[in-house]
């Protein structure tokens, strides 16, 4: 047969072909996997916080309740638990003001280059501890020493006062600065944090609760 | 062999992303696959002339 040493591999319609599947699906790859990202990372609303349905992102009102972390055995990591009601700075935020005392937070975080020392949610440094879980750290609870040294008897009102104030307060070699944040701006900053702890985020940082429990008998940091 | 969906957010790519190479292996077998169509396709042209 005349044609028993043609080759596909030297025909260029065959690749020209070639490329243009593989260039097309992609795109409609790509296109598809920007609409499945933004699903996934969009907030939920005070609703979904309502009727219980978990979202990676809650809402601004996730600053009403009781935030946990708890290892989950079926997903092989810790995710936050948003339990009960808790007044936070003594009040239940509307979803409007929660909204707007969540837009100034990142508004002052980004202000105050909190990233410039710290990690948040993975960006950052890592001169200074990893705020992500900031909010769930025991030193900031009752009975901790970060919350003791303040003087203060709620997590938020704590990092409130060590905001506004860091120099006054011994941390450790690396003191934070003092960056003249105001006391709107520190509850703003705080209902930030509260917020960042409540977002799903695969188990990062990897053994949150383990450290805490070294921490809890007697370790020295629970980053 | 298949995990159960763990995620939070149910969504496709989840359900395919058994584990650090699942997702990239599906999505370059799909990719390929019809290739051997266009080579089939392009063989028999050839073999037409």
């Amino acid at each position: 047969m005349a044609n028993e040493n043609l080759s596909v591999w030297t025909s260029i319609p065959f690749w020209r072909r070639s490329a243009a599947w593989v260039t097309g699906f992609a795109s409609i790859l790509l296109i598809w996997l920007t609409f499945d990202t933004m699903r996934q990372i969009s907030m939920g609303t005070d609703n979904d916080l309502k009727n219980g349905v978990t979202k990676r992102v809650p809402a601004p009102t996730v600053i009403n309740y009781h935030i946990d972390y708890k290892m989950s055995q079926k997903r092989g990591h810790e995710v936050p638990v948003i339990g009960k009601k808790e007044p936070f700075f003594g009040k239940e935020w509307s979803p409007k003001e929660a909204k707007e005392l969540l837009h100034l937070g990142k508004l002052t975080s980004q202000a105050k280059n909190c990233m410039n020392c710290h990690t948040l949610l993975g960006n950052g440094a890592y001169y200074a501890p990893d705020l992500t879980k900031a909010w769930l750290d025991p030193a900031w609870q009752k009975g901790g020493a970060m919350q003791a040294m303040t003087g203060k008897n709620t997590t938020e009102e704590a990092m409130a006062e060590f905001l506004q104030h860091p120099s006054k307060y011994p941390t450790h070699a690396r003191m934070m600065p003092n960056l003249g944040i105001t006391e709107k701006e520190a509850k703003g900053l705080v209902a930030f944090l509260k917020h960042m702890s409540s977002i799903d985020t695969n188990g990062f940082p990897r053994n949150f609760s383990k450290t805490v429990d070294q921490f809890k008998a007697g370790g020295t940091n629970a980053h | 062999m298949i995990e159960p969906f763990t995620d939070v957010v149910p969504s496709f790519f989840g359900m395919l992303n058994q584990g650090p190479l699942t997702l990239t292996i599906f999505l370059h077998t799909i990719i390929i696959l019809p290739m051997f169509w266009i080579y089939k396709q392009e063989k028999a042209k050839l073999q037409d002339k």
